[in-house]
């Protein structure tokens, strides 16, 4: 079941619930419940929410500043499907639903293990893949129009 | 996804205001309510006062090891840590953290799981702050060795160590100002 699947398995583990982070969250919780109706689950770790602090390091003088604070959920469980064996998967996102994280280490479980429902997970990262592609290119687009050319200071400074 | 009742946050401020009770008056037996029986009180106690900002020592290894990421404390030593949980038949062999003079707060405390607080075999006298009079406990699960340890640990006031006692379903507290006679 396990070797089978991996085979075509997205190569980054990160990326896989990157991607599921563009999909519809209600949709995708629903999807997850329906996949593991009937399954043994329970946390391993306390599932949490709260807020991270991004440090940087100004360039000028190298000393850490905080922009802002971000929300920051983590979730890490087993599940275990009525085929037998326990699995274990984990998230920890930029974001502040508990439930959709705990969703989305669901996920990490199905997919790292190529469990039951694999197939129907994978078609969402596909979607969430192509929706930060989508997004990416127009970012990358609005990036273009902003470019600014400093050439023209030069010729006027002549 | 189920969470066991002990880590559930309205079951842990019911655990914490027990604790309060418990330790506040040393002697009254605290019994937790039925929902938390599937586990032992010493767990509901140590699920309730951990985090991941403090060190929890298990020299008897007590602890199943999937109790430790749920309880998110550090493992430490049982001289270093700022918990202990201990079984109460066991000898202590040990000399936790007492504090210091300017920091008192910076001693340990223990849990100790014993047999039952209904018990018979050690007849404690307890007496002290928040205690009217005196009060009785019998212990079952006791090993001496600890009743001359606790002595020996919080001889020097302000120093010394707190002491939650539980067994299946109950707590009893045992702060350092609470003076014990074996009767």
């Amino acid at each position: 079941m396990t070797n089978k699947r991996n085979e075509h398995r997205h190569p980054d583990r990160s990326g896989n619930l990157e991607c599921l982070m563009q999909v519809d969250k209600e949709k995708l919780k629903e999807l997850v419940a329906r996949l593991t109706e009937g399954w043994r689950t329970g946390p391993i770790s306390l599932p949490q929410a709260g807020l991270g602090l991004l440090k940087l390091q100004d360039s000028a003088f190298h000393e850490p500043f905080y922009p802002g604070e971000f929300p920051v959920s983590s979730a890490h469980l087993f599940v275990s499907p009525p085929e037998g064996g326990e699995f274990e998967g984990a998230a920890m996102m930029m974001c502040d639903d508990v439930a959709f994280v705990e969703a989305l280490a669901m996920c990490d479980a199905i997919l790292t293990h190529g469990l039951p429902g694999y197939d129907e997970i994978m078609q969402q990262v596909s979607e969430g893949e192509s929706i930060r592609r989508n997004e990416a290119k127009s970012r990358s687009a609005m990036l273009v129009k902003t470019r600014v050319d400093f050439s023209l200071l030069q010729d006027a400074g002549e | 996804m189920d969470v066991d009742v002990i880590f559930r946050p309205e079951s842990q401020q019911q655990v914490f205001r027990m604790l309060l009770e418990a330790i506040s008056r040393p002697g009254t037996i605290q019994k937790l309510p039925e929902a938390f029986h599937q586990s032992r009180a010493s767990m509901a106690v140590l699920a309730t006062l951990l985090d991941a900002e403090v060190k929890l020592a298990d020299p008897y290894a007590l602890l199943p090891q999937r109790a430790w990421p749920m309880l998110q404390a550090v493992a430490s030593s049982p001289e270093h840590c700022d918990y202990l949980i201990c079984e109460g038949s066991i000898a202590p062999d040990f000399t936790p953290r007492l504090g210091t003079l300017s920091c008192p707060d910076e001693s340990a405390t223990i849990i100790l799981d014993v047999e039952s607080l209904n018990g018979k075999a050690v007849q404690l006298r307890l007496t002290g702050p928040g205690i009217d009079g005196e009060v009785s406990v019998g212990i079952d699960g006791l090993h001496g060795d600890w009743l001359a340890a606790r002595q020996s640990w919080v001889a020097t006031f302000p120093l010394g160590v707190d002491m939650v006692i539980t067994d299946g379903d109950q707590i009893l507290g045992l702060p350092r100002t609470t003076r014990m006679e074996v009767n």
